[in-house]
Protein backbone atom coordinates (compact mmCIF):
# COMPACT_ATOMS: atom_id res chain seq x y z
CA UNK A 1 0.00 0.00 0.00
CA UNK A 2 2.87 1.79 0.48
CA UNK A 3 3.73 1.57 -3.23
CA UNK A 4 0.29 2.87 -4.18
CA UNK A 5 0.49 5.77 -1.83
CA UNK A 6 3.69 6.84 -3.56
CA UNK A 7 2.22 6.33 -6.78
CA UNK A 8 -0.75 8.78 -6.36
CA UNK A 9 2.11 10.73 -5.74
CA UNK A 10 3.92 10.52 -8.27
CA UNK A 11 0.82 9.93 -10.90
CA UNK A 12 -0.01 13.18 -10.37
CA UNK A 13 -3.55 12.07 -9.26
CA UNK A 14 -2.99 14.37 -6.32
CA UNK A 15 -2.47 17.25 -7.88
CA UNK A 16 0.75 18.39 -6.05
CA UNK A 17 3.02 20.53 -7.82
CA UNK A 18 6.50 18.51 -7.75
CA UNK A 19 8.83 17.90 -10.66
CA UNK A 20 7.77 14.35 -10.88
CA UNK A 21 3.94 15.37 -11.95
CA UNK A 22 4.61 18.39 -14.06
CA UNK A 23 5.76 16.52 -16.92
CA UNK A 24 3.19 13.82 -16.99
CA UNK A 25 0.93 17.34 -16.55
CA UNK A 26 2.08 18.75 -20.19
CA UNK A 27 2.17 15.40 -21.94
CA UNK A 28 -1.61 14.90 -20.73
CA UNK A 29 -2.25 18.38 -22.25
CA UNK A 30 -0.67 17.63 -25.31
CA UNK A 31 -1.87 13.73 -25.72
CA UNK A 32 1.73 12.95 -26.15
CA UNK A 33 4.72 12.75 -24.30
CA UNK A 34 8.90 11.77 -24.77
CA UNK A 35 10.20 8.14 -23.87
CA UNK A 36 13.48 7.55 -24.04
CA UNK A 37 15.03 4.06 -24.05
CA UNK A 38 18.47 2.98 -23.01
CA UNK A 39 19.43 -0.50 -24.21
CA UNK A 40 18.00 -2.65 -26.98
CA UNK A 41 17.97 -6.27 -25.11
CA UNK A 42 15.06 -8.46 -24.51
CA UNK A 43 13.70 -5.28 -22.33
CA UNK A 44 14.73 -2.34 -24.02
CA UNK A 45 13.73 -2.98 -27.79
CA UNK A 46 10.40 -5.23 -25.82
CA UNK A 47 9.61 -1.79 -23.91
CA UNK A 48 9.92 0.51 -26.94
CA UNK A 49 8.15 -1.30 -29.42
CA UNK A 50 5.07 -1.83 -26.47
CA UNK A 51 5.45 1.69 -26.10
CA UNK A 52 5.21 2.66 -29.98
CA UNK A 53 2.09 0.39 -30.49
CA UNK A 54 0.20 1.31 -27.44
CA UNK A 55 0.40 4.86 -27.98
CA UNK A 56 1.48 5.84 -31.35
CA UNK A 57 1.16 9.78 -30.42
CA UNK A 58 4.66 9.31 -28.07
CA UNK A 59 7.54 9.88 -29.12
CA UNK A 60 9.71 6.83 -28.65
CA UNK A 61 13.68 6.56 -28.99
CA UNK A 62 15.73 3.57 -28.21
CA UNK A 63 19.43 4.72 -26.84
CA UNK A 64 21.68 1.63 -28.78
CA UNK A 65 24.86 1.66 -30.59
CA UNK A 66 25.10 -1.90 -31.55
CA UNK A 67 23.42 -1.81 -34.87
CA UNK A 68 22.78 -5.71 -33.99
CA UNK A 69 22.11 -7.18 -30.98
CA UNK A 70 23.29 -11.19 -29.40
CA UNK A 71 21.02 -12.77 -27.61
CA UNK A 72 22.73 -15.05 -24.96
CA UNK A 73 19.85 -17.19 -24.71
CA UNK A 74 20.63 -20.33 -26.63
CA UNK A 75 23.87 -19.16 -26.99
CA UNK A 76 25.22 -22.45 -25.33
CA UNK A 77 24.41 -24.34 -28.04
CA UNK A 78 26.54 -22.00 -30.27
CA UNK A 79 29.37 -23.13 -27.75
CA UNK A 80 28.16 -26.74 -28.73
CA UNK A 81 28.63 -26.60 -32.03
CA UNK A 82 24.58 -27.03 -32.08
CA UNK A 83 23.65 -23.58 -33.83
CA UNK A 84 25.41 -20.97 -35.16
CA UNK A 85 25.95 -17.48 -34.32
CA UNK A 86 24.11 -16.00 -37.05
CA UNK A 87 20.86 -17.45 -35.17
CA UNK A 88 21.61 -15.57 -32.15
CA UNK A 89 21.70 -12.00 -34.31
CA UNK A 90 19.01 -9.45 -34.51
CA UNK A 91 18.42 -5.96 -35.79
CA UNK A 92 16.41 -3.14 -35.03
CA UNK A 93 14.31 -2.87 -38.22
CA UNK A 94 11.05 -4.15 -37.00
CA UNK A 95 11.88 -1.81 -33.84
CA UNK A 96 12.10 1.24 -36.45
CA UNK A 97 8.79 -0.35 -38.64
CA UNK A 98 7.15 -0.24 -34.77
CA UNK A 99 7.50 3.42 -35.00
CA UNK A 100 10.28 3.84 -32.76
CA UNK A 101 13.48 6.39 -33.28
CA UNK A 102 16.51 4.32 -33.01
CA UNK A 103 19.51 6.62 -32.19
CA UNK A 104 22.65 4.27 -33.42
CA UNK A 105 24.83 5.75 -30.58
CA UNK A 106 25.54 5.00 -26.58
CA UNK A 107 24.13 6.68 -23.82
CA UNK A 108 26.92 8.78 -21.58
CA UNK A 109 24.92 10.41 -18.56
CA UNK A 110 21.55 10.43 -17.48
CA UNK A 111 20.67 14.44 -15.57
CA UNK A 112 17.71 13.01 -13.59
CA UNK A 113 16.78 16.34 -12.76
CA UNK A 114 17.06 18.23 -15.89
CA UNK A 115 15.30 15.10 -17.39
CA UNK A 116 17.92 14.36 -20.54
CA UNK A 117 20.09 11.88 -21.43
CA UNK A 118 23.61 12.90 -22.80
CA UNK A 119 24.36 10.62 -26.17
CA UNK A 120 28.47 9.41 -27.15
CA UNK A 121 27.70 11.79 -30.77
CA UNK A 122 27.29 14.57 -28.55
CA UNK A 123 23.29 15.14 -28.67
CA UNK A 124 21.07 15.33 -25.81
CA UNK A 125 17.90 13.60 -25.54
CA UNK A 126 14.78 15.46 -23.20
CA UNK A 127 12.81 12.84 -21.69
CA UNK A 128 9.10 13.00 -19.60
CA UNK A 129 9.92 9.19 -18.76
CA UNK A 130 13.24 7.02 -19.46
CA UNK A 131 13.38 3.50 -18.85
CA UNK A 132 16.80 1.54 -18.43
CA UNK A 133 17.21 -1.74 -19.57
CA UNK A 134 20.74 -1.83 -20.07
CA UNK A 135 21.64 -5.14 -18.93
CA UNK A 136 24.83 -5.83 -16.72
CA UNK A 137 28.10 -5.00 -16.89
CA UNK A 138 31.11 -7.05 -15.84
CA UNK A 139 32.49 -6.81 -12.28
CA UNK A 140 35.87 -6.12 -13.30
CA UNK A 141 38.12 -6.36 -10.70
CA UNK A 142 35.53 -7.63 -8.03
CA UNK A 143 37.81 -11.37 -8.83
CA UNK A 144 41.35 -10.95 -8.47
CA UNK A 145 43.13 -11.70 -11.65
CA UNK A 146 40.24 -11.11 -13.78
CA UNK A 147 39.86 -8.22 -15.90
CA UNK A 148 39.65 -7.31 -19.35
CA UNK A 149 43.17 -8.73 -20.71
CA UNK A 150 42.66 -12.11 -18.44
CA UNK A 151 38.78 -12.38 -20.70
CA UNK A 152 41.17 -12.79 -23.70
CA UNK A 153 42.45 -16.18 -21.83
CA UNK A 154 39.93 -17.00 -19.36
CA UNK A 155 36.37 -15.99 -21.49
CA UNK A 156 33.37 -15.18 -19.80
CA UNK A 157 31.56 -15.89 -22.15
CA UNK A 158 28.72 -13.91 -20.32
CA UNK A 159 27.51 -11.41 -22.81
CA UNK A 160 27.36 -13.47 -26.15
CA UNK A 161 29.21 -12.24 -28.69
CA UNK A 162 33.31 -12.65 -29.89
CA UNK A 163 33.83 -14.30 -26.05
CA UNK A 164 31.35 -17.11 -26.79
CA UNK A 165 33.48 -17.78 -30.08
CA UNK A 166 36.40 -17.41 -28.21
CA UNK A 167 35.70 -20.28 -25.71
CA UNK A 168 34.05 -21.86 -28.51
CA UNK A 169 37.45 -22.27 -30.55
CA UNK A 170 39.68 -22.99 -26.94
CA UNK A 171 37.55 -25.51 -27.10
CA UNK A 172 37.63 -26.89 -29.91
CA UNK A 173 41.58 -26.58 -29.56
CA UNK A 174 41.43 -28.52 -26.55
CA UNK A 175 43.34 -32.02 -26.47
CA UNK A 176 40.79 -34.95 -25.83
CA UNK A 177 41.37 -35.44 -22.35
CA UNK A 178 42.01 -31.85 -21.00
CA UNK A 179 40.35 -30.61 -18.06
CA UNK A 180 37.89 -27.64 -19.02
CA UNK A 181 37.23 -25.37 -15.39
CA UNK A 182 33.86 -23.39 -15.19
CA UNK A 183 33.22 -20.91 -12.46
CA UNK A 184 30.13 -19.99 -11.06
CA UNK A 185 29.54 -16.65 -9.22
CA UNK A 186 27.61 -15.80 -5.75
CA UNK A 187 23.55 -14.56 -6.45
CA UNK A 188 22.86 -12.12 -7.78
CA UNK A 189 24.08 -12.59 -11.54
CA UNK A 190 22.62 -13.01 -15.07
CA UNK A 191 20.55 -16.07 -16.03
CA UNK A 192 20.79 -18.37 -12.89
CA UNK A 193 20.55 -21.39 -14.48
CA UNK A 194 22.66 -20.52 -17.56
CA UNK A 195 26.23 -21.60 -16.40
CA UNK A 196 24.80 -25.15 -15.32
CA UNK A 197 22.92 -25.13 -18.58
CA UNK A 198 26.48 -24.50 -20.47
CA UNK A 199 28.25 -27.27 -18.44
CA UNK A 200 25.35 -29.56 -19.64
CA UNK A 201 25.68 -28.46 -23.29
CA UNK A 202 29.91 -28.28 -22.95
CA UNK A 203 30.05 -31.90 -21.49
CA UNK A 204 27.20 -33.45 -24.49
CA UNK A 205 30.33 -32.01 -26.73
CA UNK A 206 32.83 -33.25 -24.89
CA UNK A 207 31.56 -36.62 -24.89
CA UNK A 208 30.41 -36.51 -28.23
CA UNK A 209 34.38 -35.06 -29.70
CA UNK A 210 36.71 -35.40 -26.82
CA UNK A 211 35.21 -38.16 -24.57
CA UNK A 212 38.11 -38.22 -22.48
CA UNK A 213 37.67 -35.00 -21.22
CA UNK A 214 36.81 -33.63 -18.18
CA UNK A 215 34.55 -30.62 -16.13
CA UNK A 216 34.54 -29.24 -13.16
CA UNK A 217 32.57 -26.52 -12.03
CA UNK A 218 33.84 -24.14 -8.82
CA UNK A 219 30.75 -22.89 -7.31
CA UNK A 220 30.78 -19.86 -5.29
CA UNK A 221 27.31 -21.26 -4.07
CA UNK A 222 26.09 -24.28 -2.36
CA UNK A 223 22.59 -24.37 -3.99
CA UNK A 224 21.51 -23.52 -7.78
CA UNK A 225 19.04 -22.96 -9.92
CA UNK A 226 16.90 -26.31 -11.22
CA UNK A 227 19.74 -28.44 -8.81
CA UNK A 228 18.14 -31.62 -8.42
CA UNK A 229 17.19 -31.68 -12.12
CA UNK A 230 20.66 -30.69 -13.34
CA UNK A 231 22.34 -33.30 -11.01
CA UNK A 232 20.18 -36.02 -11.74
CA UNK A 233 20.30 -35.38 -15.79
CA UNK A 234 24.67 -34.72 -15.28
CA UNK A 235 24.51 -38.71 -13.37
CA UNK A 236 22.87 -40.18 -16.29
CA UNK A 237 23.92 -38.87 -19.54
CA UNK A 238 27.69 -37.62 -18.53
CA UNK A 239 28.54 -40.44 -15.48
CA UNK A 240 32.20 -38.91 -14.41
CA UNK A 241 32.37 -36.41 -16.65
CA UNK A 242 30.65 -33.34 -15.02
CA UNK A 243 32.24 -32.74 -11.22
CA UNK A 244 30.40 -30.04 -9.26
CA UNK A 245 32.16 -28.38 -6.28
CA UNK A 246 29.43 -26.02 -4.29
CA UNK A 247 31.35 -23.33 -1.80
CA UNK A 248 31.36 -25.08 1.20
CA UNK A 249 33.49 -27.79 -0.15
CA UNK A 250 35.83 -25.37 -1.82
CA UNK A 251 34.44 -24.26 -4.90
CA UNK A 252 34.44 -20.42 -4.16
CA UNK A 253 37.16 -19.47 -6.47
CA UNK A 254 39.13 -16.18 -5.19
CA UNK A 255 41.77 -15.22 -7.96
CA UNK A 256 42.55 -16.27 -11.41
CA UNK A 257 46.24 -16.18 -12.96
CA UNK A 258 45.45 -15.97 -16.60
CA UNK A 259 48.67 -16.71 -17.10
CA UNK A 260 48.89 -20.12 -15.93
CA UNK A 261 44.68 -20.61 -16.97
CA UNK A 262 44.66 -21.85 -12.93
CA UNK A 263 41.60 -20.55 -11.10
CA UNK A 264 42.63 -20.52 -7.70
CA UNK A 265 40.37 -21.73 -4.05
CA UNK A 266 40.72 -22.08 0.01
CA UNK A 267 41.36 -25.47 -1.22
CA UNK A 268 43.67 -25.71 -4.29
CA UNK A 269 44.52 -24.47 -7.34
CA UNK A 270 42.87 -25.62 -10.20
CA UNK A 271 45.05 -25.62 -13.89
CA UNK A 272 42.51 -26.01 -16.72
CA UNK A 273 43.06 -26.62 -20.31
CA UNK A 274 40.33 -24.35 -20.78
CA UNK A 275 38.78 -22.30 -18.55
CA UNK A 276 35.43 -20.32 -18.28
CA UNK A 277 35.38 -17.91 -15.60
CA UNK A 278 31.73 -16.43 -14.65
CA UNK A 279 32.73 -13.71 -13.12
CA UNK A 280 30.77 -11.48 -10.59
CA UNK A 281 28.63 -8.49 -12.31
CA UNK A 282 26.97 -5.49 -11.83
CA UNK A 283 24.41 -3.33 -13.37
CA UNK A 284 25.52 -1.45 -16.62
CA UNK A 285 27.73 1.69 -15.96
CA UNK A 286 24.85 4.05 -17.61
CA UNK A 287 21.96 2.55 -14.51
CA UNK A 288 25.14 3.88 -11.88
CA UNK A 289 25.48 7.05 -13.50
CA UNK A 290 22.52 7.75 -13.67
CA UNK A 291 21.92 7.48 -9.73
CA UNK A 292 19.49 4.36 -9.73
CA UNK A 293 21.93 1.60 -8.34
CA UNK A 294 22.40 1.37 -4.93
CA UNK A 295 25.67 0.13 -2.81
CA UNK A 296 24.44 -3.51 -4.14
CA UNK A 297 25.80 -2.33 -7.40
CA UNK A 298 21.88 -3.29 -8.73
CA UNK A 299 18.73 -1.08 -9.40
CA UNK A 300 15.80 -0.82 -6.55
CA UNK A 301 12.23 -0.09 -8.10
CA UNK A 302 8.84 -0.39 -7.03
CA UNK A 303 6.78 -3.60 -8.39
CA UNK A 304 4.36 -1.51 -9.94
CA UNK A 305 5.64 0.31 -13.13
CA UNK A 306 9.30 -0.99 -12.02
CA UNK A 307 10.14 3.04 -11.63
CA UNK A 308 13.46 4.00 -9.69
CA UNK A 309 13.55 3.99 -6.10
CA UNK A 310 15.93 6.11 -5.83
CA UNK A 311 15.13 8.54 -8.88
CA UNK A 312 11.68 9.73 -9.62
CA UNK A 313 11.14 9.70 -13.58
CA UNK A 314 13.42 6.70 -14.08
CA UNK A 315 12.14 3.15 -14.75
CA UNK A 316 14.82 0.37 -14.79
CA UNK A 317 14.23 -3.26 -15.96
CA UNK A 318 15.52 -6.23 -17.13
CA UNK A 319 19.05 -7.96 -15.27
CA UNK A 320 20.15 -4.33 -13.86
CA UNK A 321 16.93 -4.03 -12.01
CA UNK A 322 16.44 -6.04 -8.25
CA UNK A 323 12.98 -7.44 -9.25
CA UNK A 324 12.38 -9.44 -5.86
CA UNK A 325 11.39 -13.06 -6.82
CA UNK A 326 12.02 -12.39 -10.67
CA UNK A 327 15.23 -13.59 -12.07
CA UNK A 328 17.44 -12.58 -14.35
CA UNK A 329 16.33 -13.44 -17.48
CA UNK A 330 15.49 -12.60 -21.08
CA UNK A 331 11.70 -14.08 -20.61
CA UNK A 332 11.41 -11.52 -17.23
CA UNK A 333 12.74 -8.50 -18.85
CA UNK A 334 10.10 -9.32 -21.89
CA UNK A 335 7.58 -9.79 -19.75
CA UNK A 336 8.53 -6.55 -17.43
CA UNK A 337 8.79 -4.35 -20.45
CA UNK A 338 5.37 -4.70 -21.42
CA UNK A 339 4.35 -3.89 -17.94
CA UNK A 340 6.41 -1.18 -18.02
CA UNK A 341 5.30 0.14 -21.10
CA UNK A 342 1.63 0.14 -20.46
CA UNK A 343 2.12 1.64 -16.90
CA UNK A 344 4.07 4.59 -18.56
CA UNK A 345 0.96 4.87 -20.86
CA UNK A 346 -1.29 5.19 -17.74
CA UNK A 347 1.30 7.48 -15.87
CA UNK A 348 1.82 9.99 -19.09
CA UNK A 349 -1.73 9.77 -19.28
CA UNK A 350 -2.16 10.44 -15.48
CA UNK A 351 -3.72 7.82 -14.73
CA UNK A 352 -3.10 4.91 -11.97
CA UNK A 353 -0.89 1.67 -13.17
CA UNK A 354 -2.79 -1.30 -12.18
CA UNK A 355 -0.88 -3.74 -10.05
CA UNK A 356 0.50 -6.25 -12.28
CA UNK A 357 1.35 -10.20 -12.63
CA UNK A 358 4.09 -11.29 -14.27
CA UNK A 359 5.20 -14.74 -15.41
CA UNK A 360 8.61 -16.11 -15.69
CA UNK A 361 9.38 -19.33 -17.70
CA UNK A 362 13.28 -20.07 -18.25
CA UNK A 363 14.04 -23.88 -20.33
CA UNK A 364 17.38 -25.01 -20.05
CA UNK A 365 18.61 -27.50 -22.48
CA UNK A 366 21.07 -30.59 -20.33
CA UNK A 367 21.11 -32.32 -24.32
CA UNK A 368 19.75 -31.09 -27.38
CA UNK A 369 16.84 -33.29 -26.71
CA UNK A 370 16.43 -33.00 -22.96
CA UNK A 371 14.57 -29.58 -21.79
CA UNK A 372 14.13 -29.06 -17.98
CA UNK A 373 12.24 -25.92 -17.04
CA UNK A 374 11.43 -23.39 -14.01
CA UNK A 375 8.32 -21.06 -13.99
CA UNK A 376 7.33 -18.60 -11.42
CA UNK A 377 4.20 -15.97 -11.21
CA UNK A 378 4.67 -12.97 -9.09
CA UNK A 379 2.85 -9.75 -7.88
CA UNK A 380 3.73 -6.70 -6.03
CA UNK A 381 3.79 -7.48 -2.09
CA UNK A 382 5.05 -5.28 0.60
CA UNK A 383 6.85 -3.17 -2.30
CA UNK A 384 8.78 -6.34 -4.15
CA UNK A 385 7.21 -8.41 -6.59
CA UNK A 386 6.85 -11.67 -4.76
CA UNK A 387 6.16 -15.17 -5.55
CA UNK A 388 2.67 -16.11 -5.54
CA UNK A 389 2.54 -18.93 -2.88
CA UNK A 390 1.61 -22.26 -4.64
CA UNK A 391 2.95 -21.01 -8.33
CA UNK A 392 5.27 -21.54 -9.76
CA UNK A 393 8.09 -24.23 -9.40
CA UNK A 394 10.48 -26.87 -11.72
CA UNK A 395 10.06 -29.80 -14.09
CA UNK A 396 9.55 -33.15 -12.53
CA UNK A 397 12.39 -35.16 -11.38
CA UNK A 398 10.80 -38.55 -12.27
CA UNK A 399 9.72 -37.54 -16.22
CA UNK A 400 6.47 -39.38 -17.48
CA UNK A 401 6.76 -39.89 -21.14
CA UNK A 402 8.84 -37.71 -23.19
CA UNK A 403 8.09 -34.77 -21.47
CA UNK A 404 11.91 -34.32 -21.66
CA UNK A 405 11.55 -33.93 -25.60
CA UNK A 406 8.90 -31.99 -25.16
CA UNK A 407 10.54 -29.36 -23.17
CA UNK A 408 13.27 -29.44 -25.87
CA UNK A 409 10.82 -28.70 -28.34
CA UNK A 410 9.20 -25.79 -26.14
CA UNK A 411 12.46 -24.01 -25.23
CA UNK A 412 13.38 -23.28 -29.41
CA UNK A 413 9.70 -22.17 -29.82
CA UNK A 414 9.64 -19.65 -27.17
CA UNK A 415 12.94 -18.21 -28.50
CA UNK A 416 11.57 -17.81 -31.73
CA UNK A 417 8.33 -16.45 -30.48
CA UNK A 418 10.14 -13.85 -27.78
CA UNK A 419 12.60 -13.03 -30.05
CA UNK A 420 9.84 -12.30 -32.88
CA UNK A 421 7.88 -10.10 -30.13
CA UNK A 422 10.97 -8.38 -29.10
CA UNK A 423 12.77 -7.48 -32.63
CA UNK A 424 9.06 -7.72 -34.53
CA UNK B 1 -8.85 2.20 -1.91
CA UNK B 2 -8.23 -0.57 -4.08
CA UNK B 3 -12.21 -0.95 -4.71
CA UNK B 4 -12.18 2.55 -5.79
CA UNK B 5 -8.87 2.50 -7.68
CA UNK B 6 -10.49 -0.38 -9.90
CA UNK B 7 -13.67 1.51 -10.39
CA UNK B 8 -11.84 4.47 -11.89
CA UNK B 9 -9.90 2.17 -13.95
CA UNK B 10 -12.69 0.36 -15.44
CA UNK B 11 -14.25 4.28 -15.38
CA UNK B 12 -11.39 5.13 -17.71
CA UNK B 13 -10.99 2.02 -19.59
CA UNK B 14 -14.85 2.24 -20.97
CA UNK B 15 -13.68 6.24 -21.63
CA UNK B 16 -11.57 4.48 -24.42
CA UNK B 17 -8.01 4.40 -22.58
CA UNK B 18 -5.34 3.14 -24.63
CA UNK B 19 -4.04 -0.38 -25.96
CA UNK B 20 -2.48 -2.84 -23.86
CA UNK B 21 -3.74 -0.99 -20.96
CA UNK B 22 -6.93 -2.97 -21.46
CA UNK B 23 -4.53 -6.71 -21.14
CA UNK B 24 -5.62 -7.74 -18.07
CA UNK B 25 -3.09 -8.38 -15.01
CA UNK B 26 -0.70 -10.97 -16.20
CA UNK B 27 -1.77 -11.36 -20.45
CA UNK B 28 1.56 -9.29 -21.45
CA UNK B 29 3.55 -11.85 -19.51
CA UNK B 30 1.55 -14.91 -21.37
CA UNK B 31 2.38 -13.34 -25.19
CA UNK B 32 6.87 -14.21 -24.20
CA UNK B 33 5.03 -17.61 -25.43
CA UNK B 34 1.62 -17.12 -26.73
CA UNK B 35 2.65 -14.74 -29.21
CA UNK B 36 -0.38 -12.83 -30.38
CA UNK B 37 1.42 -12.77 -34.01
CA UNK B 38 1.87 -16.00 -35.42
CA UNK B 39 5.20 -17.33 -35.33
CA UNK B 40 5.55 -20.10 -37.77
CA UNK B 41 6.53 -24.24 -36.95
CA UNK B 42 6.07 -23.43 -33.41
CA UNK B 43 5.91 -26.37 -30.94
CA UNK B 44 3.65 -23.96 -28.39
CA UNK B 45 0.15 -23.69 -29.27
CA UNK B 46 -0.98 -20.21 -30.34
CA UNK B 47 -4.00 -19.07 -28.51
CA UNK B 48 -5.32 -15.86 -30.19
CA UNK B 49 -8.35 -15.85 -31.22
CA UNK B 50 -9.61 -19.17 -29.57
CA UNK B 51 -12.94 -19.25 -27.88
CA UNK B 52 -12.75 -17.68 -24.28
CA UNK B 53 -14.44 -20.54 -22.57
CA UNK B 54 -11.88 -22.57 -24.51
CA UNK B 55 -8.93 -21.18 -23.07
CA UNK B 56 -10.80 -20.92 -19.82
CA UNK B 57 -11.17 -24.43 -19.11
CA UNK B 58 -7.46 -25.85 -20.46
CA UNK B 59 -6.49 -23.12 -17.68
CA UNK B 60 -9.08 -24.97 -14.87
CA UNK B 61 -7.75 -28.41 -16.13
CA UNK B 62 -3.77 -27.33 -16.01
CA UNK B 63 -4.30 -25.86 -12.71
CA UNK B 64 -6.16 -28.52 -10.81
CA UNK B 65 -4.62 -30.97 -12.96
CA UNK B 66 -7.33 -32.75 -14.84
CA UNK B 67 -4.78 -32.36 -17.65
CA UNK B 68 -1.59 -33.22 -17.90
CA UNK B 69 0.75 -29.85 -18.95
CA UNK B 70 4.66 -29.07 -18.74
CA UNK B 71 4.57 -25.53 -17.58
CA UNK B 72 1.13 -24.51 -17.59
CA UNK B 73 0.12 -26.16 -14.56
CA UNK B 74 2.76 -24.29 -12.35
CA UNK B 75 1.79 -21.18 -14.34
CA UNK B 76 -2.22 -21.46 -13.61
CA UNK B 77 -1.75 -22.01 -10.19
CA UNK B 78 -0.79 -18.13 -9.99
CA UNK B 79 -4.24 -17.24 -11.00
CA UNK B 80 -7.64 -16.76 -9.69
CA UNK B 81 -10.58 -17.59 -11.58
CA UNK B 82 -11.38 -13.93 -12.13
CA UNK B 83 -7.85 -13.61 -13.41
CA UNK B 84 -8.25 -16.42 -15.78
CA UNK B 85 -11.57 -15.38 -17.17
CA UNK B 86 -9.83 -12.00 -18.21
CA UNK B 87 -7.05 -13.19 -19.66
CA UNK B 88 -8.94 -15.91 -21.74
CA UNK B 89 -11.45 -12.96 -23.13
CA UNK B 90 -8.46 -10.91 -24.26
CA UNK B 91 -6.89 -13.71 -25.78
CA UNK B 92 -9.98 -14.64 -27.68
CA UNK B 93 -10.55 -11.09 -28.53
CA UNK B 94 -7.24 -10.69 -30.46
CA UNK B 95 -7.15 -11.70 -34.24
CA UNK B 96 -6.49 -15.24 -34.75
Amino acid sequence: MTTRRRFLELSGAAAVASPAVAAPAVARAQGTGKVVVVGGGFGGATAARTLAQLQPGLAVTLVEPDPVFTACPFSNLVLAELRDMDQQRFGYDGVRRAGVTVAPTAATAVDPAARAVSLADGSRLAYDRLILSPGIDIGWGRLPGYDEAAAEKMPHAWKAGPQTLLLRRQLQAMEDGGLVVMSSPANPFRCPPGPYERASLIAWWLKAHKPRSKLLILDSKDVFSKQRLFQSAWAKLYPGLVEWVPLSQGGKVTSVDPATLTLVTDFGRHKAAVANVIPPQTAAAIARQAGVADRTGWCPVEPVAFESKLQPGIHVLGDSAIMGGMPKSAFAANAQAKVCAAAVVDLLAGRQPVDPVLINTCYSLVAPDYGISIAGVYRPDKGVLADIPGAGGVSPLEAAGDLRGQEALYASSWFRIVTTETFG
Amino acid sequence: MRLLLSALASILLLAGAAGAADAPAGASSCTGCHAVQAVPDSAIPRIAGRPAAELVRFLHDYRSGAAPSSVMGRIAKGFDDAQIDAIAAWFAAQPP
